[in-house]
């Protein structure tokens, strides 16, 4: 059944992108992210205009977050305080993003900022976050006992000022540091159409040392946050938000979301991460390295910007 | 019914008893939720009291709409959009019929003239090369002068016509019967919206004998029409209404989960 989709004005196969959504909202829930990084580039290969594909995939991120967010709430599982700071930097990187995005767009550049978006930080979590998961499986198998985490916090992250308490995640920090981690998350939130779970879940684990307990969900809801805005936004600002595509891939997400996060508890979690690190890596190669090779048309038309 | 629209241009037609008319089968193209792109086939009359061979083009135009086109670059070892390039005056959709190639039935300057044939499609490009700034950024203007002239032309209408915008099909026009002929118009779902022209002209001679313009509007309509208004007009309330829908659906489906 195909439909005609009015903002994005092609005609997309409805079942399909509910699948789609379905299949996306499923590794979503599995692996505890917004699953943007992977339907953007998806949707973008069917034909819909990048444009619209970022912008509406905002949409369907906020939902699934939503739908996930509240399972973690009930297991008090969010540190709502350090997800409203987070949130506050994001507020304004949405606000920034979307400005880019248009400006971007204007210049013809929008393409290339995306890929190479991609392509570094997908290629860079990605390879990380596969190297430490097969290390950690290899000393799994070879029976040695896991790495103990270095508990030495970096200093830097005690001298700066501003210093608040989060008695959620045991942490009493300088807000400058998730607050500019909220504004970088929520520029690339408008810019690669994600919500930005792959780069914020290992910076709060890595860089601002939060307990692995409260991760997931706090980043989920500021993801849920900073996403309402970039959708809002893109579609006053740009209207590229497609309502008919979004909530196709949003029906199948919220589903897929639910039945992912059920399946989670059957796999062990460094094998989970390693098989997460080999989609951020393959989806990142494949958005990037179309701009390494000599293009079978040198020439491009801009649409969607009369 | 078709209007009859007096065109600006309206070429300098050879004194002939011979005459042309024609009607297409849809006048009015209604973009919905189903819309893949639509069939319209056209219809018409040769009146010729005496026997000499005719010929019929037809030519359909789209709405004008400037097109940006870049062109990839390789800067440190990676493929880059150079500075977008405005032509003015292409229309988004644009194709001939007739029944022979157009270059048999009339000479390159009538041809140019009557702007039939995708090689004469007046695409205009200002004759000096200048930037103009348009939402506050630049774009340069290419100069019809400028050496790389024709190879921007000639990719503008490369792109166009792999998106099945433009097309010239010289054997699109047949004769049903003694004087009557018929051309399809095949629009494809990427055409744009608006209002199109379909000029139908009798050559003999290998001279515009006799000429009528048939108009066709694209238009979206339905929920696509609500949706599209909506968000063109109101783009803030059709945000906070599609992002609303969005985070009510997540919430929707984590208590139908709950239940479970």
């Amino acid at each position: 059944m195909d439909l005609y989709l009015p903002i994005a004005e092609v005609s997309v196969n409805a079942p399909l992108l509910v699948a789609l959504g379905a299949l996306v909202g499923f590794i979503s829930g599995l692996f505890g992210i917004g699953g943007g990084f992977l339907m953007t580039p998806v949707l973008v290969l069917m034909g819909i205009p990048p444009a619209v594909a970022v912008a509406s995939m905002a949409n369907h991120v906020a939902a699934s977050s939503t739908s996930s967010v509240i399972s973690y709430t009930r297991k008090r599982a969010v540190d709502f305080r350090l997800g409203g700071v987070l949130a506050g930097g994001g507020v304004v990187g949405a606000i920034v993003g979307v400005e880019l995005f248009r400006w971007l767009r204007l210049l013809g550049q929008a393409d290339l900022v995306v890929a190479l978006s991609y392509l570094v930080f997908l290629g860079v979590i990605g390879g990380l976050m596969l190297v430490e998961s097969l290390q950690s499986i290899l000393r799994r198998r070879s029976g040695q006992p896991p790495k103990p985490r270095k508990e030495r916090r970096p200093p830097w992250l005690y001298g700066l000022p501003l210093k608040m308490r989060f008695p959620r995640s045991r942490l009493y920090i300088s807000v400058i540091p998730p607050v500019l981690l909220g504004v970088f998350v929520g520029v690339l939130s408008a810019v690669m159409g994600v919500g930005g779970g792959f780069i914020l879940v290992p910076a709060m684990i890595y860089i601002l040392r939060m307990p692995a307990g409260v991760v997931v969900g706090t980043s989920l809801f500021q993801i849920i946050i900073t996403t309402s805005l970039t959708g809002v936004l893109q579609a006053g600002r740009n209207q590229t938000v497609d309502i008919v595509l979004a909530t196709l891939l949003l029906v199948g997400g919220v589903l897929g979301a639910q039945l992912g996060a059920k399946a989670s508890s059957r796999f062990r979690a460094e094998e989970l991460r390693a098989l997460l690190a080999l989609i951020v890596l393959l989806v990142g190669l494949r958005m990037g390295l179309g701009l390494f090779f000599t293009p079978d048309e040198p020439f491009v038309l801009m649409t969607g910007m009369g | 019914m078709a209007l009859e629209i007096p065109s600006p241009t309206a070429p300098q037609l050879t004194a002939s008893p011979a005459a042309v008319s024609a009607a297409l089968t849809t006048t009015e193209v209604r973009v919905t939720s189903s819309f893949r792109g639509a069939h319209i086939v056209l219809y018409g009359a040769v009146f010729d009291p005496t026997t000499k061979p005719s010929d019929v083009v037809v030519i359909v135009r789209g709405p004008e709409h400037p097109i940006r086109i870049a062109r990839k670059t390789k800067v440190g070892g990676l493929w880059v959009n150079s500075r977008p390039v405005v032509f003015r005056g292409a229309p988004g959709f644009y194709m001939t019929a007739s029944t022979r190639p157009l270059q048999d039935i009339a000479g390159f300057g009538t041809l140019r003239r009557l702007g039939a044939g995708i090689d004469h499609l007046a695409i205009n490009a200002p004759f000096e090369q200048r930037t103009e700034t348009r939402y506050g950024v630049r774009d340069v203007v290419v100069s019809r002068l400028g050496g790389d002239y024709l190879d921007w032309r000639r990719a503008v209408i490369r792109l166009k016509e792999n998106a099945g915008l433009y097309d010239a099909d010289d054997k699109g026009v047949t004769f049903v019967d003694k004087d009557l002929f018929k051309a399809e118009i095949d629009l494809p779902t990427k055409a744009p919206i608006g209002t199109y022209q379909a000029e139908i002209i009798l050559f003999q001679d290998g001279q515009p004998v006799s000429r009528k313009v048939r108009t066709l509007t694209v238009e979206k309509a339905g929920i696509e029409r609500t949706l599209y208004l909506f968000a063109h007009h109101s783009p803030w309330l059709y945000g906070l209404v599609s992002m609303a829908l969005a985070l009510g659906a997540g919430w929707a489906a984590s208590l139908v989960f709950r239940r479970n």
